[in-house]
């Protein structure tokens, strides 16, 4: 057998040596031929590459297209240069030959990115969208979630207005509230890429899978939906282009509230209206009153400020001659919060580099570089009663930021309203500043054993240094622990290495492609600081002054280990079937309780290219899907299977040094188990008028079982991770794209992304009926505003249901001895059968419907683009309104409600005065429907050689969120708010949906920007 | 124009690249590190290993204790006192459901003590767990061992009492983690375990804790008895009303006088100093909480003095006043100058007509007026109410002693600014009913300690004392005055709903 292969062996050789001297026989008869390439638009394409077919004789085009070779009239010349179709041509007698190159087609269908491998758009079988650059590029934008939001069917974006901070992105709804709900971000193949410091400008496009049969090849990583992003890559002639923006970011909306004036009379009326008081002592004089009516004072005012940003953009882009591509990109932001002293900044580098050396290897290697410096974020700061910015609107608005000789006024003078410090002042003084720098290396190397068999390696290091400096002024310097320095810092670093394997081979009609990778990635974090107190200068160095001194050290380490097997077939571009294994092995579940394995399989008919669609004047394509797979979640802290101390449990004997004890604060669960989702995905894709109407359709169900949940050990505090229940989420997607009008000079591209999804805890474990969820309430109550109940969306608001006052001529319940429960006057809320109160589901954050409306419109070098945004059907718990209604670190009732108040005589239902104002009533629960214009931007593009040198001149202004419409009280229903949660626990930004805590809004913006591109 | 060897770089390139991807592959592939070193995390003890682990485990049963207790919410319930109140809007409406009598089961102050006595409870409860394994170990100093587990029974009987004397019927999780379908035990037994829990600290406990300062910041035998002797006084009145607990009262009490010298325990020569920092550690204290300053993170603080107590006009939150008629009622002489600013013009103030409290405030100059967070200590329970438990006990168990008149003279004496053990016809008391006497003396000598409303519950004086409450002589009249129900229907307050919505067990 083996003799009988290299007798083979041999003969090949002797084969090749003779067509070697062939090929050396017609190279004697040899003739110069001349030409010159040019592309589609007639320019010279330098670097082209011209081979004689068959011999390695070949040469490339210099800087003005021309090429010489020597050729017999036999010869075949292949005519190669990347992204356009390679031609042969035989050279016969022709001594020049010159050729005009034609884009690839095959490149000008759409390639689909779908983890571990593309595919063309029309082969891929799961709910995959993708978002181009070339559908966000009209839009200035700063972050890549701005690019995501309404532009895809099945993906919210709930932002915050703060400046860097992390958006909220969620691919069909919400599976979990303690887990992490994000969807899985990967970059050019390495998983954990984080959305918010992507500079959007590097990406060339991002494929969102949303169904189980796309997913599950990401197996454990899966369940939320993953956005895989591709980053540009150079082609073509070396291209610079700039782009500059400044834009001013303002809060044009108050929040309703008393003004100096009406307070103060309000103040004088109260005073005045108690018998034992002397009118002439009341608080505040006719003339001060008058003086409020004429200069109030707005703590709204005096905490917002017009934010700019400035945001440079270069990048340089092209393919050298030898097949090195190249994409080099830096950008520069520096961004004013529209809240005073924060403010963000990044700079950040890429190069994305690719060499092709043969037609067996590849490689490519892609470095960011990165830093963010964050500024007195609102997050920052102690939100204990609520937000910074709700401390401001329920700060006494008869109290200056300082007094007449320039100090500033501490407390309120008369401590109504807020009791805490001034909040502008504690931001003036405050100099937070969070600084992060990352690192990231990807290498790929690609080589091609054989013509069908490829193997790819992807390894990837990444490290995150984020240090944090605090001054922070709480309150008062005189007082004990109101100032705090402190300094924390983390690093995180990462590793991932995947090994892919694929063969892909045509048999007739017949196309498989067999995909098998091996894979794992690790990930270490470790945190460390110290922070001290009643230090009343800001400056590291003073920190060993303090008394009081605090360290702190943690850690968090996670592996996982995954082997994955895809099958892809399709028969004659009509029949296609996918077939997917994948199986994680995860640290952060005990050894029995750790593997996870996670099938999936998909079908998909396209009739594209059937008779019927062919000879149909109205359908141009038509194409129907159904996936099914499942996917598992595994995104809990690297501790949650152990029980945990916090070693920080203070106290005192002496009353001088505290001691420090342990506490449980974790019950460990050594059974914890993969989250699993399962998802059934039924598609329709069709295109009508030669596709200038297109769209898809898909329908989705998803079961999620043993779902991760933080809860605590009933009857403590301490908490425990466990596996509680199922959770259904169903629901379509709806996309629509249209060009409804393209003449040479008008055009108007139009594009609908809508989806409706239905949430629903369908059961929880041991029979409970519900499980009650982690966002405390304002103020330190004890209170807990969300619930997780059978029958209800996930994170459902819990509390009491307000209905309205009880009236003298109610029927007021008594108790044994008669005695009414309740006066008239008091709020009424729903009671069980024994007249105690109930609490009751009162809403959901987790919006029915949200949608996307893109509209581009060109006429002539003008553009126009117009993006509407909305959610329909949610609700927001509006614990900022209660609190201006007098809660949490609020006295006084701000409201302007206030004067509508029941009385004897007027019996309203606003309760009267003096009743405990709760805030976890359905009272403060408000509908919170909205549509948005995001986006609205007019563009000039300068006339190529209008300007010399200058291919492309782009000029625009713009606006962002120029009109909300909502009937929602507060600033935005889209309500990012930091949740709070109790010691110990944590809870999601899901777990607070719909949780107005005083959220930092969604500012108004205006922008005007150039794109050059040289 | 170039021409290039492509047979070269053919020939060169692949095998280069082969090489680099074998060299490569084999780099990067080793296998991922699945289980994870668990050190990595602070990882609770199964059980206890040593004296340490022991000692850090009653340092965290300290911890919860002082975060139950620092703030107003734990004695919150007190403000039903005629002794003190709030004001009258703002948003102390959680205190003037106690002081009107309106005591919802919303009420957060409720629902908070709840939550944060169970927190302690279910610490020690993990303690107790975790240090059986420790008993009889030859390795491990058994007297060490055996006082801390004292301390644990102790506190736990302290937080349960607490609990108790709110409400009354209460669960009672003995275990690590409690019953999640617990359901209220009832009064017999809820009593029975806090005084099998005070038993078992006082077969533990040593006569004097080592190496701690005046005033027990940890507790000794003295401590526990005389948490036992209150507790009896309150078992044999409202709500189990079995009389036969006033002997066990009394003799109770008269142990620990008897051997007060041995626990270090007596009263200080001058009531005022209690109520000052310098006075915060004293013999008087039967079981101090201690509080730092200066501590991290503020967590060490005492959140009940200073600004709490004072009103607006002078800088403070309006949270703590003296109710108008008690003042006015109470005795002229060092007790009343001890127990109010009387050099404040209350009459005066625009925030609220209201007395203050020196027991909050601290007399002028001692506190910071704009702190709430002082290191002022809590004494959970003073030497002189020993004396007058023993007085009232042995008045309502029929047991008059003469040293039963003796323990009321002293606070008598005291409260007149007499040296409390020297005899003085002026203000000794031989005759009458020396139960009501004691009572009485009850009233003045623990205004604002948050001790009177309990008083009140367990002799069944709410209706007698509540209703003439808003009768003021002064024209300042009361400011938040009673709406619900002065019958012992309405004495104790509801389980908080929130806890009843998890557990519903706990309606029953």
């Amino acid at each position: 057998m083996k003799k009988q292969f290299l007798k083979h062996l041999k003969g090949s050789l002797l084969l090749g040596v003779f067509f070697a001297l062939l090929s050396m026989q017609y190279a004697n008869a040899q003739q110069s031929v001349t030409g010159i390439i040019t592309d589609e638009t007639n320019q010279p394409v330098p670097g082209a590459n011209i081979v004689v077919q068959g011999t390695t004789n070949g040469t490339q085009t210099d800087f003005d297209g021309n090429f010489t070779i020597e050729a017999s009239s036999t010869d075949v010349l292949v005519i190669s240069y990347l992204g356009y179709a390679t031609q042969n041509i035989t050279v016969g007698n022709q001594s020049t030959i010159n050729v005009q190159l034609v884009v690839d087609a095959s490149q000008l269908e759409e390639v689909v990115v779908i983890g571990y491998g593309t595919a063309k758009k029309s082969d891929v079988t799961g709910a995959v969208a993708q978002v181009s650059a070339k559908s966000f590029e009209d839009q200035p934008l700063t972050t890549v979630q701005d690019a995501l939001k309404g532009r895809a069917a099945g993906i919210t974006v709930a932002g915050s207005g703060q400046p860097g901070e992390p958006v909220k992105v969620r691919i069909r709804g919400v599976n979990s509230i303690t887990g992490n709900n994000d969807p899985l971000v990967v970059v050019d193949g390495v998983f954990g890429g984080d959305l918010s410091t992507l500079n959007p400008n590097n990406i060339q496009s991002m494929e969102v899978l949303k169904d189980a049969s796309a997913l599950a090849i990401y197996g454990s990583r899966g369940s939320n939906g993953v956005i895989l992003v591709t980053t540009k890559k150079g082609s073509g002639k070396a291209k610079v282009t700039i782009d500059q923006f400044v834009s001013f970011a303002t809060v044009q909306k108050r929040i309703n509230t008393l003004s100096s004036a009406q307070f103060a009379q309000l103040e004088n009326d109260e005073f005045i209206a108690n018998p034992v008081n002397n009118p002439a002592n009341a608080p505040y004089s006719a003339a001060t009153i008058a003086n409020f009516e004429a200069n109030p004072i707005s703590y709204q005012d005096l905490i917002f400020q017009t934010g700019v940003t400035n945001n440079t953009q270069v990048s340089v882009s092209g393919a050298s001659d030898d097949n090195l591509r190249y994409f080099l990109s830096g950008n520069y932001i520096d961004q004013e919060g529209v809240q005073i002293t924060s403010g963000y900044k990044r700079y950040s580098f890429r190069s994305n580099l690719s060499k092709q050396f043969n037609d067996k290897f590849s490689l490519a290697a892609n470095v960011t570089l990165s830093r963010e410096i964050t500024n007195n974020n609102a997050n920052s700061f102690s939100n204990g009663d609520g937000s910074g910015l709700l401390r401001a609107i329920t700060w006494d608005p008869t109290a200056g930021v300082r007094d007449s000789d320039g100090n500033y006024i501490l407390r309120s003078p008369r401590e109504v309203a807020n009791n805490n410090y001034n909040p502008i002042r504690r931001l003036e003084l405050s100099d937070d500043e969070r600084t992060t720098d990352r690192l990231n290396l990807t290498l790929n190397a690609m080589y091609k054993l054989t013509d069908n068999l490829s193997y790819t390696l992807i390894g990837s290091l990444s490290t995150a240094n984020a240090n944090t400096e605090y001054f922070r002024v709480e309150g008062d310097f005189e007082a004990t622990g109101f100032s705090n320095i402190g300094y924390n810092n983390f690093r995180s670093t990462s590793h991932q290495v995947s090994n892919i394997l694929n063969w892909k081979k045509e048999f007739g009609k017949n196309n498989l492609d067999i995909t098998g990778v091996y894979e794992f990635q690790g990930d270490r974090g470790l945190s460390n600081g110290y922070n001290v107190s009643d230090l009343n200068v800001g400056g590291l160095y003073l920190a060993d002054n303090s008394n009081a001194e605090n360290f702190f050290n943690s850690g968090n380490q996670s592996a996982i280990q995954s082997y994955l097997g895809r099958l892809q077939y399709n028969y004659d571009s009509f029949l296609y079937l996918t077939g997917s294994v994948r199986i994680d092995e995860s640290s952060r579940f005990a050894k029995d309780a750790r593997t996870g394995t996670f099938p999936s399989g998909a079908l998909a008919l396209n009739f594209a290219n059937k008779d019927f669609i062919q000879n149909s004047d109205t359908f141009s394509a038509l194409k129907f899907r159904v996936g099914w797979g499942k996917v598992g979640n595994q995104n809990i802290n690297a501790s949650a299977r152990f029980s945990t101390n916090d070693g920080a449990g203070l106290y005192t004997f002496d009353g001088v040094n505290s001691n420090t004890g342990e506490v449980q604060v974790q019950e460990g669960n050594p059974g914890l188990t993969w989250e699993t989702t399962t998802q059934t995905n039924i598609g329709l894709d069709f295109g009508l008028f030669n596709n200038r109407l297109s769209g898809s359709i898909d329908y989705f169900n998803k079961d999620t079982e043993d779902l991760l949940l933080q809860t605590i050990v009933p009857g403590t505090s301490i908490r425990t991770f466990i596996n509680a229940g199922e959770v259904n989420n169903k629901g379509i997607d709806f996309s629509l794209s249209a060009n409804i009008i393209d003449n040479d000079n008008f055009s108007w591209n139009a594009t609908l992304a809508l989806s409706k999804i239905k949430n629903e805890v369908t059961k929880l474990n041991d029979d409970k009926e519900f499980i009650v969820g982690n966002a405390a309430g304002i103020g330190g109550g004890g209170i807990r505003l969300n619930v997780i109940k059978v029958g209800e969306p996930i994170g459902t608001f819990w509390g009491y249901d307000y209905l309205g006052t009880w009236k003298t001529t109610d029927n007021i319940p008594t108790d044994v001895d008669g005695n009414q429960l309740f006066q008239p006057g008091d709020p009424k809320f729903k009671l069980d059968e024994n007249n105690e109160l109930e609490f009751n589901t009162i809403g959901s954050g987790l919006p029915d419907v949200t949608f996307g409306f893109n509209n581009t419109f060109t006429y002539k070098n003008w553009d126009l683009n117009m993006f509407w945004n909305g959610s329909l059907g949610f609700d927001v718990y509006n614990e900022a309104f209660g609190t201006i209604s007098g809660n949490g670190g609020n006295r006084s009732n701000l409201s302007p409600e206030v004067y509508d108040r029941w009385t004897p005589t007027n019996e309203t239902d606003i309760p009267k005065a003096g009743t405990a104002n709760l805030l976890n009533t359905s009272r403060w629960v408000e509908k919170g429907d909205f549509v948005r214009l995001s986006n609205l931007k007019i563009g000039y593009t300068f006339n190529e050689g209008v300007i010399k040198g200058i291919s492309s001149l782009q000029l625009y202004v713009s606006g962002q969120n120029l009109l909300l419409i909502t009937d929602y009280s507060g600033f935005d229903p889209e309500v990012s708010s930091q949740v709070r949660s109790f010691g110990g626990e944590s809870a999601n930004a899901d777990a607070g949906a719909g949780i107005d805590i005083g959220a930092y809004p969604t500012p108004r913006t205006g922008v005007v920007g150039v794109k050059v591109t040289f | 124009m170039k021409t290039i060897n492509l047979k070269r770089v053919l020939k060169s390139t692949p095998l280069l690249a082969l090489f680099f991807l074998l060299t490569a592959s084999v780099i990067f592939q080793s296998c991922a590190e699945l289980d994870i070193d668990p050190t990595e995390f602070d990882l609770p003890p199964e059980s206890f290993g040593s004296l340490e682990e022991m000692d850090k485990g009653i340092g965290g049963v300290y911890s919860q204790v002082t975060l139950a207790a620092r703030m107003t919410t734990f004695y919150a319930p007190a403000w039903a006192g005629d002794d003190m109140t709030t004001h009258r809007a703002l948003n102390k409406a959680d205190f003037r459901e106690f002081d009107q009598r309106t005591v919802l089961s919303s009420n957060n102050r409720l629902l908070r003590n709840w939550n944060a006595i169970f927190d302690a409870i279910n610490a020690i409860n993990g303690v107790l767990e975790r240090s059986e394994g420790l008993l009889g170990l030859e390795t491990i100093d058994q007297d060490i061992l055996g006082r801390q587990i004292g301390e644990a029974y102790f506190l736990r009987g302290v937080l349960f009492y607490q609990l108790a004397r709110v409400h009354g019927r209460i669960p009672l999780p003995l275990t690590k983690f409690p019953d999640p379908e617990i359901s209220r035990s009832s009064l017999t037994e809820v009593y029975g375990q806090i005084e099998s829990d005070l038993m078992a600290s006082i077969e533990r406990l040593p006569n004097v804790y080592p190496g701690v300062l005046p005033g027990a910041p940890r507790p000794n035998i003295g401590s526990a008895k005389a948490f036992l002797a209150r507790l009896y006084m309150d078992w044999a009145g409202f709500p189990n009303n079995d009389a036969s607990k006033y002997a066990l009262a009394a003799s109770t009490a008269k142990d620990v006088m008897d051997n007060a010298g041995a626990y270090g325990f007596g009263l200080v020569d001058d009531l005022e100093t209690l109520w000052t920092v310098a006075g915060r550690f004293n013999q008087e204290s039967l079981f101090t909480l201690a509080y730092c300053k200066g501590c991290p993170n503020n967590s060490l603080g005492n959140r009940k003095f200073s600004r709490l107590g004072l009103p607006a006009d002078l800088g403070g939150w309006n949270e703590t006043f003296a109710e108008i008629k008690f003042f006015e009622d109470f005795p002229e002489g060092p007790r009343k100058e001890a127990t109010y600013r009387t050099e404040l013009d209350w009459q005066a103030f625009n925030a609220q007509k209201s007395p203050v409290f020196k027991k909050i405030t601290g007399p002028p100059g001692d506190l910071n007026p704009g702190d709430f967070i002082t290191i002022r200590n809590d004494f959970l329970m003073r030497y002189a109410e020993i004396l007058l438990i023993y007085a009232e006990a042995s008045g309502l168990s029929g047991n008059v002693t003469p040293d039963a008149w003796e323990a009321l003279n002293k606070i008598r004496r005291r409260a007149a600014g007499l040296p409390y053990a020297t005899p003085d016809a002026g203000v000794d008391v031989t005759t009458g009913d020396i139960a009501d006497l004691a009572f009485t003396e009850r009233k003045w000598e623990f205004a604002g300690e948050y001790v009177r409303w309990f008083d009140l519950m367990r002799r069944e004086k709410v209706a007698e004392v509540l209703s003439v409450r808003d009768n003021v002589s002064g024209a300042v009249p009361e400011h938040n005055p009673i709406i619900g129900s002065l019958e012992t229907s309405n004495y104790l307050a509801p389980v908080p709903a929130d806890a009843v919505a998890r557990n519903p067990n706990l309606a029953n």
